[in-house]
């Protein structure tokens, strides 16, 4: 076998050297309807390369074995694989699991919290959960106690205020001492403790742990880890179990094209976790809306995203009032004398209430321009301005409370509307559903759509006649994702010898591959979603709705470079914190432990499959020897190479940029 | 000043004789900067990404139309900071009052891209590559601008950078860019014993490698990594008086001047600010756009406190993609519009003044009934800056298929 590695590494190092030739003579070879195909041999390292989020060890040699028609049938059908290990390991993030009313309770917003304050919600009897409520209350307490105080200070000369007290500041941290009295206790003791301390000594406490945070939550039920994390910041939790949740199914989901299309569709239908309510409401936008269509009908998944109430929010559509509506009229609602109490809630109709309401164009705007007909597709600002019409209605009870998708007549613009050239006939809310049915349908759409999936699976720049053969499927097949998945892995160019390790990852793409290439083990993936956040594509980050691009010349600049050589040393050098690499990489298992050229030899299998250039490979060939690069002491009587240290290099090095 | 300088030649002096891996370029920029006694001519162009609402940045508190389609969100005449009696800045932009008054503070009002679209990715897009309607442009004009420019004394990795973790658009070219995300942690493997030769190791990969796309920045990276190890820019704390608040913005015009007082050759430079699409209770002296646009005249005010005597060298100009409806809509925020309001703060330009036609927010005066109609084309703006300040004549090259004839200029600089 591990001659085997060796030849494969050779045969390698020739490709990478034939590359540049292949592509000049591709060129040349325009009009060729077949572009010439990638070594059989590669088949399976390029198919991984595109179809997951990298290759682990073995991986390879899998799908060898299976045979690539049937894996590839198998990634397109995901629930016919077994994820058994990966839901373990995502067993512990209870909130994955929560509907949107269970998140807002167990942690609760603002809004909640006020309004428990003001007597129109109680406080929960579980003891947990109270904590946790009354953590917040004493915060939004002391923060409306400084607010009379700063009205009644506005009146004083600015020399009479008496200074915030500063001075108070160190008495509130904990100190080392009194942390460690915590820790020391069993966990069960812990907890007691802690949910005895007033309100402001519990945030203290955990604001103080800091590295000590897992020894502290050391031994609890997921329960009681959630709820006293939550004590400082609730929707803190939502955030960061959903955030470890994307990298850990990334990393370890054996639905690797499911996990690719979730982060497709996702970002083609981006929204913006910093955004309000929207804190709350990706958990199940990404189960409940994204994820279920994802390899379904276009169709349906354009009208799950239009009704979700993370997409009423994020683009603004929840607050759109028809100019002509009852609402903006301020017309009651007839059989209901309580509209007016209702309208005192945190409900849209309050927001938009009397003369003021009116359109808001942010959602029609674009639902044409990113999620269907791409922005020549043909319309102009008049559709824009009839579209957001036609939505005017499609609101959410009190999202800040976890409330749903509604229908509100009395918000609703009256009378047809034209889109597209479309008569619109007046039907209250089946008005966006014949909407979203002409632009799901629409050719502009199938055209924008086909040509992302190809710039994400095949080349920035993706050949016409491959992305014109995706239209004709998509139009087809209704709009089957799945059937336009097929066309495209079934079509020549996507294995044309010119797109082998020719795309750039994203940044994302680069972590994780590097990850799983590496075999790491992830506990907490919290430090990975940092060093995202660094190299510009933090989870669920990106505020504008356009989502993040999937092309080259957005990804390769100086500071996303050097983020990535940084990333991978500390990777292989487990310095990232929760992240395991060191046994795992195969090349150090070996006993007695093997010299410098077979472990680079080696290692440029397992993390790159050969496909190093000579360049690289002479580079870090030539300092093997270098015992700071070794890091070995030269009385070392074993002279092991360093092996973390090789992989650091070869995951840093320009080959594994490219996927 | 001069010590500063002197300091910081002694030692790159002292890192030159250290080692010989600092190319050649770099003493001679070290001492070339003493030696011809010419100074860099610097422009800084700052994006207010989100489409910024023109209308509540510089009131038009002279217009009644203006009061009248924004019943909740206006700025009340009492509120504004007047300017000439018809402008006045938003209250949030107190910052700004002292540089406006010593003239160093210009504003051109009703300008931006001509372009309709009301889309924030094609508007960017037309606004950094320089050529709006046109979506084959593959540079953007902050790049081109350097084409036909004299780089001082020698081509410098710092010539051309953005703060951020990724190159703007703006900047893309054949020209070499850098994009800065942290200048403290700019280098391979960290400050320990063992970062050198991992550095090393990785520069010969990327310097050494076929690849097309990657070659060259990796090899731009590792200059610029060499040069800002020796000139050092960490010891240069922000000047008296120059208090950045917390934020990316403010961070990131903290590390820019930084990087200008590090004498590291410094010719265009780009930083954007985001939280400006205010579609939902925008807020008028208080609320959203309050709290934006503090962070935004803040970051700006220390920055130019913190440039010192190199302001007589230094033009920003800021702009947004395009600005929003002069009504208010139904949710007490504002849509997509039109032409925007842009800032431009420089030791030379004649400041104090409000430039560019007003159009007027009647009814029959908006453009498309809904927004406030475009006087003065962007390309103007910036094509005197880069024309009059960094001494780039070919125009016609930096914004191609703009007719920018010196002579229609605003005479934004004496």
């Amino acid at each position: 076998m591990k001659l085997g590695h060796r030849q494969i590494a050779t045969a390698g190092l020739l490709l990478g050297v034939a590359l540049p030739g292949q592509l000049a003579t591709a060129k040349k070879k325009d009009r060729n309807p077949v572009p010439s195909q990638i070594d059989p041999e590669k088949r399976a390292v390029h198919a991984l390369n595109r179809l997951t989020f990298g290759p682990r060890q073995g991986d390879v040699e899998r799908v060898q074995a299976m045979g690539m028609d049937h894996w590839i049938d198998q990634q397109l059908h995901p629930e016919r694989i077994d994820d058994g290990a990966l839901d373990a390991r995502l067993a512990p993030f209870r909130t994955l699991k929560m509907n949107r009313e269970e998140l807002f309770q167990d942690f609760p917003s603002g809004e909640m919290i006020k309004a428990v304050a003001e007597g129109k919600r109680a406080l929960p009897s579980d003891p947990l959960k109270r904590a946790v409520y009354q953590a917040q209350l004493d915060q939004y307490e002391q923060k409306q106690e400084r607010k009379a105080e700063n009205v009644a200070s506005a009146t004083l000369p600015a020399d009479a205020i008496a200074k915030p007290d500063k001075m108070a500041s160190d008495d509130r941290m904990y100190s080392e001492e009194k942390i460690q009295q915590v820790l020391d206790m069993q966990p069960e003791q812990r907890i007691a403790t802690v949910l005895q301390m007033p309100a402001e000594e519990q945030r203290t406490l955990i604001a103080s742990l800091r590295g000590k945070r897992d020894e502290f939550l050391d031994g609890m039920k997921p329960r009681e880890r959630e709820a006293l994390l939550a004590l400082n910041n609730p929707r803190q939790v939502v955030n960061d179990e959903l955030i470890q949740a994307k990298l850990l199914r990334a990393i370890y989901s054996e639905r690797q094209l499911q996990e690719v299309m979730d982060d497709f569709w996702f970002n083609h239908f981006n929204v913006f976790i910093g955004k309000g309510a929207d804190h709350y409401l990706l958990t199940s936008y990404e189960r409940d809306v994204v994820r279920p269509h994802a390899l379904g009908k276009f169709e349906d998944l354009l009208v799950a995203t239009a009704q979700s109430p993370a997409m009423l929010f994020y683009l603004d559509n929840w607050l759109s009032v028809g100019p002509n509506s009852d609402v903006a009229n301020g017309i009651p609602k007839r059989n209901h004398d309580d509209w007016k109490k209702r309208a005192r809630n945190s409900g849209p109709i309050n927001q938009a209430k009397g003369k003021r309401s009116g359109l808001n164009e942010n959602y029609g705007r674009e639902l044409m321009e990113l999620h269907t007909l791409g922005v020549n597709g043909g319309y102009t600002q008049k559709d824009v301005t009839e579209v957001a019409r036609v939505f005017t209605g499609w609101t959410l009870k009190q999202p800040q409370q976890g409330g749903g998708f509604t229908f509100e007549e009395r918000m609703h613009e009256p009378g047809e509307k034209m889109v597209l050239g479309h008569r619109i006939k007046a039907k209250g809310e089946k008005e966006g559903f014949e909407v979203l049915h002409i632009l799901a349908h629409h050719p502009s759409t199938a055209k924008f759509v086909c040509t992302k999936l190809a710039v994400r699976f095949v080349s920035d720049d993706p050949p016409g006649p491959l992305v014109d053969r995706m239209v004709q499927t998509f139009l087809k097949k209704d709009g089957d994702i799945r059937q336009v998945m097929k066309t495209m892995f079934d079509s020549p160019e996507f294995w044309a010898a010119d797109t082998y390790r020719a795309k750039v990852k994203t940044p994302l793409e680069f972590t994780v591959s590097a990850v799983r290439a590496s075999g790491a083990e992830v506990s907490d993936a919290a430090s990975l979603a940092r060093q995202l956040q660094n190299m510009g594509m933090s989870p669920y980050g990106m505020q504008p709705p356009t989502g993040y691009s999937m092309k080259a010349t957005t990804w390769v600049n100086s500071s996303a470079l050097l983020g990535r050589m940084n990333f991978a040393l500390a990777l292989t050098a487990g310095k990232l914190k929760g992240v395991q690499v060191n046994p795992l990489i195969r090349a150090g298992e070996s006993n007695p432990p093997l010299d410098a050229a077979t472990t680079l030899a080696d290692l440029e299998n397992d993390l790159l499959h050969g496909d190093v250039s000579k360049q690289t490979h002479d580079t870090i060939a030539a300092r093997l020897q270098d015992p700071q690069i070794s890091q070995r002491r030269l009385d070392d009587p074993v002279r092991a190479p360093n092996v973390n240290a090789i992989a650091g290099l070869l995951l840093g090095s320009p080959e594994f940029q490219k996927k | 000043m001069s010590i500063t300088r002197r300091i910081f030649l002694r030692n790159s002096a002292m890192a030159a004789v250290g080692t010989a891996a600092i190319p050649s370029f770099l003493t001679r920029a070290a001492y070339g900067a003493v030696e011809s006694g010419t100074r860099t001519k610097r422009l800084v162009v700052i994006f207010q990404r989100g489409a910024a609402d023109g209308l509540n940045i510089v009131v038009p508190h002279g217009e009644p139309a203006y009061y009248a389609m924004r019943p909740s969100i206006n700025i009340p005449r009492k509120s504004v900071i007047d300017l000439d009696g018809f402008f006045g800045l938003h209250p949030s932009l107190a910052a700004f009052q002292p540089l406006w008054n010593q003239r160093h503070l210009a504003i051109v009002h009703a300008a931006g891209s001509p372009d309709p679209t009301r889309s924030h990715f094609d508007a960017q897009d037309f606004m950094e590559s320089g050529t709006p309607g046109l979506k084959a442009t593959d540079d953007g004009w902050l790049n081109r601008c350097l084409h036909d420019l004299p780089a001082p004394a020698d081509k410098s990795a710092f010539r051309a950078i953005a703060l951020g973790p990724s190159l703007p658009r703006i900047l893309s070219g054949s020209e070499p860019a850098l994009a800065v995300n942290n200048v403290n942690d700019f280098g391979v493997g960290g400050r320990g014993a063992n970062a050198t030769p991992m550095s090393n190791t990785f520069e010969a990969m990327y310097a050494q490698s076929v690849d097309s796309v990657l070659h060259g920045t990796g090899q731009e990276t590792f200059d610029a990594v060499r040069m800002l190890k020796s000139a050092d820019p960490s010891k240069y704390k922000p000047a008296a008086g120059a208090d950045y608040p917390k934020g990316r913005f403010g961070d990131s015009l903290k590390q820019l001047a930084q990087l200008i007082k590090a004498n590291l050759g410094v010719q265009v430079a780009f930083a954007d600010i985001g939280g400006w699409d205010h579609h939902v209770n925008e807020g008028s002296t208080q609320g959203q756009i309050a709290n934006v646009l503090t962070e935004f005249s803040q970051s700006l005010a220390a920055f130019w406190t913190d440039l010192g005597d190199l302001r007589e060298d230094t033009v920003v100009v800021t702009m947004s993609e395009f600005g929003r409806t002069a009504r208010e809509n139904g949710n007490r925020g504002t849509d997509h519009g039109h032409a925007n309001v842009m800032f431009v703060m420089s030791g030379p330009v004649k400041g104090g003044k409000v430039y560019g036609r007003w159009p007027g927010l009647n009814q029959s005066q908006l453009y498309e009934g809904r927004d406030l109609a475009l006087t003065t084309d962007f390309r103007q703006v910036l094509g005197e800056a880069v024309y009059s300040h960094l001494g780039n004549r070919a125009l016609s090259e930096v914004f191609p298929g703009f007719e920018n004839q010196p002579g229609k200029f605003l005479r934004l600089f004496a």
